[in-house]
């Protein structure tokens, strides 16, 4: 007898990992974290009252794993990998791609039609993770943060131990670089949205 | 008033005040610029559209 909640629930993985990694930082632990937070949840699925929607739920069964996994590996915090975010925050050259001398866009942002009807379609989803996947690592961690869960920027920028004119730098690349990617992938490309 | 910033400091302003408050000369220029310049007015949707975005896909939508 399999509750059909199963599947749902595993359709949430991807993002539940996204969540793990911007919280732990290191790949095996937030799989160990959502792994346990989906053995948890199938076991309490008949408890899940559709007051918050599956994936709220979900997020709130790991964030207490991510807590419990922090509390035990804090002695073992050089497990973490050093943020490096020399590469972005230091120059903006990579600015450069974008805008061409006199500060025009190279790539002039377009209308996008009918963005309201992406949210609905499964496909625009798909193609939005893709997005953030193709962001920098450390970059789309702080976008992360900052745009999916609403953290302030205050907290991310002690939490990353950066200064806080490099988070603004930080994010302004990671939403000029999704901004040009879900452009390219889904509102520029008719036959995505077909 | 002249056009003093260009596209490339608009969308830092424009990314900027989702994290701070712009101060005065930033918003106005910003502003001036934002008036005169249809590409940055389609940057600023599409930023709005990503912020929206971003948080229906913390709930999952569903």
């Amino acid at each position: 007898m399999t509750d059909p909640r199963f599947a749902d629930i595993e359709s949430h993985r991807p993002y539940l990992l996204r969540y793990a990694l911007s919280q732990l930082r290191d790949g095996q632990l937030a799989e160990e974290a959502v792994q346990e937070a989906l053995v948890s949840a199938l076991e309490s699925v008949g408890t899940f009252g559709g007051k918050s929607t599956l994936r709220t739920w979900l997020t709130s069964i790991l964030r207490f794993k991510v807590i419990d996994l922090q509390r035990r590996t804090v002695s073992d915090r050089t497990r973490l990998e050093p943020t490096d975010f020399s590469s972005q925050a230091d120059d903006e050259s990579w600015l450069d791609e974008l805008f061409d001398e006199t500060g025009h866009w190279r790539v002039p942002p377009q209308a996008w039609s009918d963005p309201e009807a992406a949210l609905e379609q499964r496909r625009f989803w798909e193609m939005f993770e893709k997005c953030l996947d193709r962001l920098p690592p450390a970059g789309g961690r702080v976008f992360f943060k900052r745009e999916i869960l609403g953290e302030d920027t205050d907290t991310i920028c002690k939490e990353e131990r950066i200064t806080t004119s490099n988070c603004w730098v930080i994010l302004h690349r990671a939403r000029l670089a999704l901004r040009a990617c879900v452009e390219k992938n889904w509102f520029g490309n008719e036959a995505a949205r077909a | 008033m002249p056009d003093n910033v260009n596209c490339r400091q608009a969308s830092r302003l424009l990314s900027a005040a989702y994290d701070r408050d712009l101060n005065a000369t930033e918003s106005e220029a910003l502003q001036y610029h934002l008036g005169r310049c249809l590409m940055c007015r389609n940057f600023d949707t599409q930023l709005k559209f990503l912020r929206k975005a971003s948080e229906r896909f913390r709930t999952g939508g569903d």
